[in-house]
């Protein structure tokens, strides 16, 4: 009875489906993305969200259906980045624009929008500056200072007076030193000192050295995610700074899901705060997580640039539905100004004055679960965070 | 060398002088047929074909000190983001003129080219070309470092060019961008096939055959080789000014090993020392590149590879080379050194 019953409801949506669909058009959404090389993992991410989101809610807008169109960009490229956003507008005639894992290539392809009359949804890239370039784009990620400042109460409060930062000597490692330094002190606490590496640094144990010689109560650190992570923590347990109580402190990009099992036990005790976990518990999370592992195939690979992917689709198809399946940019993008919903994440907010996310950062130490796998716990939640990074510069 | 000297073609000294002027003017004219061709039958990749017009700018620069110096070089994006950088932050600071743009990314490419030759020509064979790579390497970590004039790993954004005399604004649709870059490189085209075929080239191409004997006959090595890295220099730096012009932004990518390699390895598709090589060379590899990118944006790579591995064993002196046999085998062997 169930059955036909289900059969039925599916046919008459078909058939609906149908007839609304011979007037309604194809609205074709681009996705930029690090789909092969070293970045693919990410890449693979954005496509997952992007599926289970469309797994969940279907493949078409009030009739008008979706067509997504992928284009590598396997590093940060700006030029290629433009040529590809440019001929996704001028070719395949995309009325949206996805994706985006790099800063430069954002802002690469930003100033292209407002001719394009195209809005763009970065997935990821997570410099403040980059809602600044252009009225037309949105952002469901998080940038460095949004998900770093929290932890500079997190540490005062844990007795740390004095701290330490280590940081990649790159953009978004500079970004994340210069946001905890000034949570830190504003909580009342004093950097002693700041330690910059080369991105290519293997040999973690001298810098550990220095982190004990500098007499700190607590570390700050920040390394892309990857291989260079693991060294680090490794080196971090390995020099006794763990035993010496010396505290660890950094954004959630160190302990990525996908990067958990290699870290394995050396990361357990670890704090970091990001604004999503795979292990966050809400029926939206549990679904969203059930669609997407499906989507990436094997689900330990599941991260953070999934819930970018998946909530940046959900912006999608609110713009496509105020717009009502025409290019018209500015319609789109004030409909989502101020649009509030529960993400996997937990609840976000459009914030209508940047466009960039607002969204509860969580505190999380790494724990080992019943099941025998590594997993971000939950230990405390900052609710609502705005970007702070676009306010200090 | 070796691996050069075994790719040289020394045509043009036997061949009458008129016939090699013909040749060269046809040659030029097929070249702008295939620009105006490109421009009417892919009116929606413009984009990309600017970005391949930038790009082979940059490997004709190559072809220059490889091809016709036999200076072997890992190197060369150190010049392209010189040229790219200098227009970038030029315009950033109120230059929006684009022929200036180009003027200015081409004296700094030249800049740089005569920086690197007094560096690289100081060593040889192999070390020469492990200096290219500690260059690039140690330009792209400077352009990293000054993050306040160059962005850093932003990358240099917010360049408004202005329109091109005052008439022509460079726009999504890039029809401007790609009718200028491609002027650009018919003309660099032509001056460069002037530059090789002067005495200046000849003894250029001596150099890379023997430069003891050149040196016994009395001729300066060095100066002569400084010279074409200079030449190459600027030829480089103005594809960077035209990369940064139509894509208003530079990155940290346009000098960086990757780039590096990438022209090393066009040229060697297309061949070496004739110009046109590095022009197919370069129009094959991105042009393939994009294909099979679009085709399956997850697993082109490997078809890529394989182009590669095809090219290289089925054309060792390159597509050129292969075409050239083809179209004239007979008068190859006619050939000869002078």
């Amino acid at each position: 009875m169930k059955a036909t019953k289900t059969l039925l409801g599916v046919a008459i949506g078909a058939l609906l489906m149908g007839s609304v669909s011979a007037m309604a058009e194809t609205v074709k959404v681009g996705i930029i993305g690090p789909f092969s090389g070293p970045f693919a993992l990410q890449g693979k991410n954005f496509q997952a969200g992007v599926e289970a989101y469309m797994a969940l809610n279907g493949k078409s807008v009030e009739g008008n259906d979706i067509e997504v169109i992928y284009r590598d960009l396997p590093t940060a490229n700006p030029a290629q980045a433009r040529a590809l956003a440019q001929e996704l507008v001028v070719k395949d005639k995309v009325q949206y624009l996805g994706g985006v894992y790099f800063t430069p290539d954002a802002m690469a392809i930003t100033p292209l929008l407002k001719q394009a009359n195209t809005p763009l949804v970065i997935f990821n890239a997570a410099t403040s500056a980059i809602m600044n370039t252009s009225p037309l784009v949105a952002r469901t990620s998080f940038t460095t200072a949004q998900t770093t400042t929290p932890l500079g109460q997190v540490a005062f409060d844990d007795g740390v007076k004095m701290a330490i930062t280590v940081v990649s000597d790159y953009g978004p490692g500079i970004d994340a030193e210069n946001a905890f330094k000034k949570a830190f002190e504003a909580a009342g606490g004093e950097v002693v000192e700041t330690i910059r590496m080369p991105m290519n640094t293997t040999d973690f144990s001298p810098i550990m050295q220095r982190v004990k010689d500098s007499g700190a109560g607590g570390l700050f650190a920040f390394l892309p995610s990857g291989p260079p992570t693991l060294g680090f923590v490794k080196a971090y347990n390995e020099t006794g700074l763990k035993q010496g109580n010396i505290k660890f402190f950094a954004p959630g990009d160190l302990t990525q899901e996908s990067d958990l099992p290699a870290l394995g036990e050396a990361a357990e005790g670890l704090r970091t705060s990001f604004h999503y976990s795979v292990s966050h518990d809400s029926p939206e999370n549990t679904k969203f997580v059930e669609a997407a592992g499906k989507a990436i195939g094997n689900p330990e690979q599941l991260s953070f640039p999934a819930v970018g992917a998946y909530d940046g689709m959900h912006l999608i198809y609110k713009m496509i539905e105020a717009a009502d399946g025409k290019q018209d940019a500015q319609k789109a993008i004030d409909a989502v100004k101020g649009l509030s919903w529960t993400s996997p994440r937990g609840p976000v907010t459009i914030d209508p004055e940047t466009r960039h996310i607002t969204q509860n950062i969580y505190l999380r130490e790494v724990a080992k679960g019943p099941d025998g796998k590594y997993y971000n716990k939950k230990i405390k939640t900052f609710p609502n965070q705005k970007d702070p990074g676009l306010a200090t510069q | 060398m070796q691996f050069v000297a075994q790719t040289e073609r020394m045509t043009a000294a036997p061949v009458a002088g008129r016939r090699r002027w013909s040749r060269d003017a046809v040659g030029v004219i097929l070249i702008v047929a295939a620009g105006v061709a490109g421009y009417f039958l892919f009116p929606d990749s413009l984009a990309l074909l600017t970005r391949i017009i930038a790009v082979a700018l940059l490997v004709l620069s190559l072809d220059l000190i490889v091809g016709y110096c036999g200076v072997a070089s890992l190197g060369q994006a150190t010049l392209f983001g010189a040229g790219a950088y200098a227009a970038g932050i030029a315009c950033v600071n109120g230059v929006t003129e684009p022929l200036t743009l180009i003027a200015i990314g081409a004296v700094a490419g030249a800049a740089a080219g005569l920086v690197m030759g007094a560096i690289m020509l100081r060593a040889h064979g192999l070390a020469q070309l492990v200096l290219s790579i500690a260059i690039v390497q140690l330009a792209h970590e400077a352009a990293n470092k000054a993050s306040a004039y160059t962005g850093g790993s932003d990358g240099l954004a917010g360049l408004f060019v202005g329109p091109l005399f005052g008439v022509f604004e460079f726009d999504l649709w890039g029809q401007t961008a790609y009718l200028f870059g491609l002027s650009l490189l018919v003309a660099v085209f032509i001056i460069l096939k002037f530059v090789v075929s002067s005495p200046f080239g000849m003894l250029c191409r001596g150099i890379k055959e023997d430069p003891i004997r050149i040196r016994a006959m009395g001729a300066f090595v060095f100066p002569v080789l400084l010279k074409m890295f200079v030449i190459s220099g600027a030829v480089a730096g103005t594809g960077g000014a035209l990369a940064a012009i139509s894509t208003q932004v530079v990155g940290l990518d346009s000098v960086s090993f990757e780039l590096s390699a990438n022209a090393l390895v066009m040229l060697v598709l297309g061949g070496l020392g004739t110009l046109y090589g590095a022009l197919i060379g370069t129009v094959i590899f991105m042009g393939f590149e994009h294909v099979v990118s679009a085709i399956n944006p997850f697993h082109w790579m490997t078809m890529v590879g394989a182009l590669l591995i095809a090219v290289v064993l089925a054309a060792p002196g390159g597509l050129s080379d292969l075409l050239d046999q083809i179209s004239a085998g007979k008068k190859r062997n006619s050939g000869g050194r002078p």
